[in-house]
């Protein structure tokens, strides 16, 4: 612990110099922030957590993260360097705020895990199932160090995902509809539990997907889930609610994964990014 | 199951939607020319969106439980303060219509074991952790929305509060009745209210619901301590 801390102050100052814009805010203060300006119930829920919040445990996942992305890596021996997340290749400052986008190079609108994919089998040259690839769930898996890693570069960001192209603003609007959606034994949508604010589901306060200051703690992930004791993605969520709503299995990657992640994130529209947070 | 037959019909109806935007030689279509709607519809069935080939426990596949009947795609488009009149009174009669009463009427059953369904969140999830309902009935979690006994403190709030609810309202057969038809099929009442139809979509039986009556409405129920 001491160690990580010690290292990570002077990493947190550089950053914040780094960017002349000032964007980049250390993820407890970005809560912290909000919390003051805000006083929702869902923000502020667990007390545990926020005590915790500078000693988060995907800090380190983090770390790892930013040492395998600079790493030569796969059959080609290429860093990610050369991998472009929106702003130009290799430029993280402020790229995921801004995801999901449409990129040229392949037609799609992507996440950032999809992007990534798109990178490591392209420029790295992995196979789609190489474990470096394919195992996606947990703090050590390479999939949640790098997209960690790369997610904490946008930590303070507003969140600002394009919508210039048609196809952006096509899974955006697709993407409302599929979480107003219901279907299933349960009748459930997204929105049967997220479209008000200080709802509980027994003793968990819901995040509003109508109240901008909830729904970026809400969608910040890659974040520590205490409870699962490891980091998870966004495409990890949406998976569980999926489940949750005794829905069927939603496909990582897919196009729909991305509409409505491209929904929610435009819900978050201008509030800043928690990065990496903690959540129950 | 009535569950599969209801979503039998909207089978029909999800994949003429379809096959309107997408092209028949496989290919993408064009998402901005589609409408919202329809891409929607076509990430879900076309565009492996979801695993649709796996088996669900009422004996069908994911891509049944996808599709939606009337009641479901009307609610998907609005709730009771912004949909239309119209389309309020067709939800709340297509709920009515879903009513199948016990024969020789409503009778309130045995709480303790409403009370276990009211705790219990077992039932129905797929995809990983699939639930076995050959292990374990499936539960109607009514703790997840709703307050109940006054000593469980780890109660949702998406519902109102059913504390006292049978000492509030008394145990007559109106109120037995009543609350049958609320649990089995709430848009009868409340059209595209957030609750599930219990009954209607085949999660609980008629036997549990006369469970849970008795919990919500017996006397003797801590829920009315
Ligand atoms: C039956 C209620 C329910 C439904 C329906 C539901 N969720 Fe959730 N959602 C939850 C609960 C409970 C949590 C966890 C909150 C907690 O633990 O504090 C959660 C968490 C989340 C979070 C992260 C917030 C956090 O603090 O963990 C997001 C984002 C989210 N849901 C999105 C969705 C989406 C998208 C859908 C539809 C695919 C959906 N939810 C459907 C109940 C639901």
């Amino acid at each position: 612990m001491l160690n990580k801390r010690t290292f990570l102050i002077p990493l947190c100052l550089m950053m914040a110099g780094a960017s002349a814009a000032g964007d980049y805010r250390p993820p407890e203060d970005v809560l912290a922030e909000l919390i003051e300006k805000s006083g929702s119930l869902y923000l502020t829920q667990s007390e545990q957590n926020l005590m915790m919040m500078a000693d988060n445990p995907a800090s380190w996942t983090v770390e790892e993260g930013e040492a395998l992305f600079h790493e030569p890596r796969g059959p080609n021996n290429v860093s990610l360097e050369g991998c472009d997340f929106g702003k130009g290749p290799g430029v993280l400052d402020g790229a995921y705020v801004e995801m999901p986008r449409y990129f040229a190079d392949t037609g799609r609108v992507m996440d950032l895990e999809t992007r990534l994919v798109h990178c490591m089998t392209t420029l790295q040259g992995f196979a789609d199932d190489d474990p470096a690839v394919k195992s996606r769930h947990g703090s050590n898996s390479d999939m949640m160090r790098l997209q960690s890693y790369i997610g904490s570069k946008s930590s303070g960001y507003p969140w600002n995902p394009p919508l210039d192209h048609p196809l952006e603003t096509a899974m955006r609007d697709a993407g409302k509809v599929l979480f107003n959606r219901r279907a299933g034994p349960m009748d459930f949508s997204c929105a049967t539990c997220h479209s008000e604010s200080g709802k509980r589901i027994r003793a968990s306060v819901l995040p509003n997907i109508n109240s901008p200051e909830e729904w970026t703690k809400a969608i910040s992930w890659p974040a520590y889930r205490v409870g699962h004791q490891h980091v998870r993605s966004s495409q990890h969520r949406v998976r569980g609610c999926y489940w949750q709503m005794r829905q069927g299995q939603s496909v990582a990657g897919s196009d729909a994964s991305i509409a409505l992640i491209s929904y929610w994130t435009d819900a978050a529209r201008g509030q800043p990014a928690i990065l990496p947070d903690m959540k129950r | 199951m009535k569950y599969a037959k209801v979503t039998a019909t909207a089978a029909a109806g999800a994949l003429l939607f379809v096959s309107t935007g997408a092209q028949a030689n496989g290919e993408k279509p064009d998402y901005t020319a589609m409408t919202p709607e329809a891409l929607a519809e076509y990430l879900i069935f076309e565009a492996n969106g979801i695993k649709l080939d796996q088996k669900t426990q009422e004996g069908a596949t994911v891509k049944e439980r996808q599709m939606r009947d009337e009641l479901q795609t009307i609610c998907s488009g609005g709730t009771r303060a912004t949909l239309a009149g119209d389309d309020l009174a067709k939800v709340a009669s297509l709920g009515r219509a879903g009513i199948v009463k016990p024969e020789g009427g409503v009778k309130l059953g045995d709480w303790k074991k409403g009370q276990e369904l009211a705790r219990s969140g077992f039932g129905f999830r797929v995809g990983h952790n699939n639930d076995d309902h050959s292990t374990r009935e499936p539960g109607g979690n009514c703790y997840a929305c709703h307050q109940l006994d006054p000593k469980e403190i780890a109660y949702g709030t998406l519902g109102p509060s059913l504390m006292n609810y049978g000492k509030l309202r008394g145990n007559s057969q109106a109120i037995i009745d009543y609350t049958y038809d609320v649990v089995y099929s709430p848009h009868s009442f409340f059209p595209c209210t957030h609750m599930p139809r219990f009954g209607a979509n085949g999660v609980l039986t008629q036997q549990q619901i006369a469970d849970v009556l008795a919990y919500l409405i017996d006397p003797a129920s801590p829920v009315n301590q």
